[in-house]
């Protein structure tokens, strides 16, 4: 499946729209990783655990948000958009949405 | 007394610690950024949504994603207390979050490259909250950021 945030996937023309499709996750860090992460702010760099947080809610996200684009039976999702919302301390929601298509190879 | 003694006992030696330890890490990350977007040069990165020189029917283009969480160190957020007493810029910080928007498109171009592709299209960097709801006192500054971009095959520009 093809995944795009342009609006037009070069190559292909778009023969039809299927209609939004989204996912989403909260997701959050055992304990350790917080207090790691609060170490770390004092010496300052890279807060891996976050990172790592923000990678695993963004492809399960995207994960579920494909789930939904194969239910309808699209070949790609364009103009793919993520928010992230606070929810509560060292959690994260993160929320991937785009246009479910059927495309056709040109040229 | 007991405020006095917090500090000599507390807050000092973090900020030293801060100091000391936190620059070099900030220098050494800024060093490690030239480097690696020197490297980058040959890759074309735009913000446009059109795939500007695109090869078609060689790959499908794919979107690429990319995130990073930098953590500041206690003499920035030291910094950053008494910039919000004067007003003004805050330096510290700014310098925090281009950090970790360089590092982000470093690692999306990273992505693309390993999969082949030599051009991004359509970059969006976007920051995040993950500490919560305003925390305002005891939440520790950190600069937190999303990248997307469609990555595609281009011609080699000249």
């Amino acid at each position: 499946m093809i995944l795009t945030n342009t609006e037009t996937v070069t190559g292909y023309e778009i023969t039809e729209m299927k209609g939004l499709v989204q996912g989403n996750t909260v997701r959050t860090k055992h304990a350790g990783r917080d207090i790691a992460a609060g170490l770390k702010n004092l010496v300052g760099g890279e807060l891996k655990g976050y990172t790592e947080l923000l990678t695993e809610s963004r492809r399960e996200a995207v994960q579920r948000m494909m789930a939904q684009a194969q239910q309808l039976g699209a070949d790609a999702v364009i103009n793919v958009r993520f928010t992230t919302s606070a929810v509560t301390a060292g959690a994260a929601e993160l929320y991937a949405y785009g246009t479910a298509v059927m495309l056709r190879k040109i040229g | 007394m007991e405020l006095i003694f917090s500090l000599l006992f507390f807050a000092v030696p973090l900020v030293v610690c801060g100091m000391i330890i936190g620059r070099s890490v900030e220098k050494n990350h800024f060093a490690q950024l030239d480097q690696k977007e020197a490297a980058n040069r040959d890759f074309l990165v735009t913000n446009l949504k059109t795939f500007p020189g695109a090869v078609s029917g060689v790959q499908d283009p794919t979107i690429v994603m990319s995130e990073v969480v930098i953590g500041s160190d206690y003499l920035k957020s030291w910094l950053a207390g008494w910039r919000g007493f004067f007003g003004g810029e805050i330096k510290s910080l700014q310098t925090l979050q281009v950090r970790a928007k360089r590092e982000a498109i470093v690692r999306l171009i990273d992505q693309a490259r390993q999969q082949g592709f030599n051009a991004i299209c359509n970059l969006r960097v976007n920051s995040a909250n993950i500490t919560g709801v305003a925390k305002s006192k005891n939440s520790l500054p950190m600069a937190v950021v999303i990248a997307t971009a469609t990555a595609y095959v281009a011609r080699p520009s000249k």
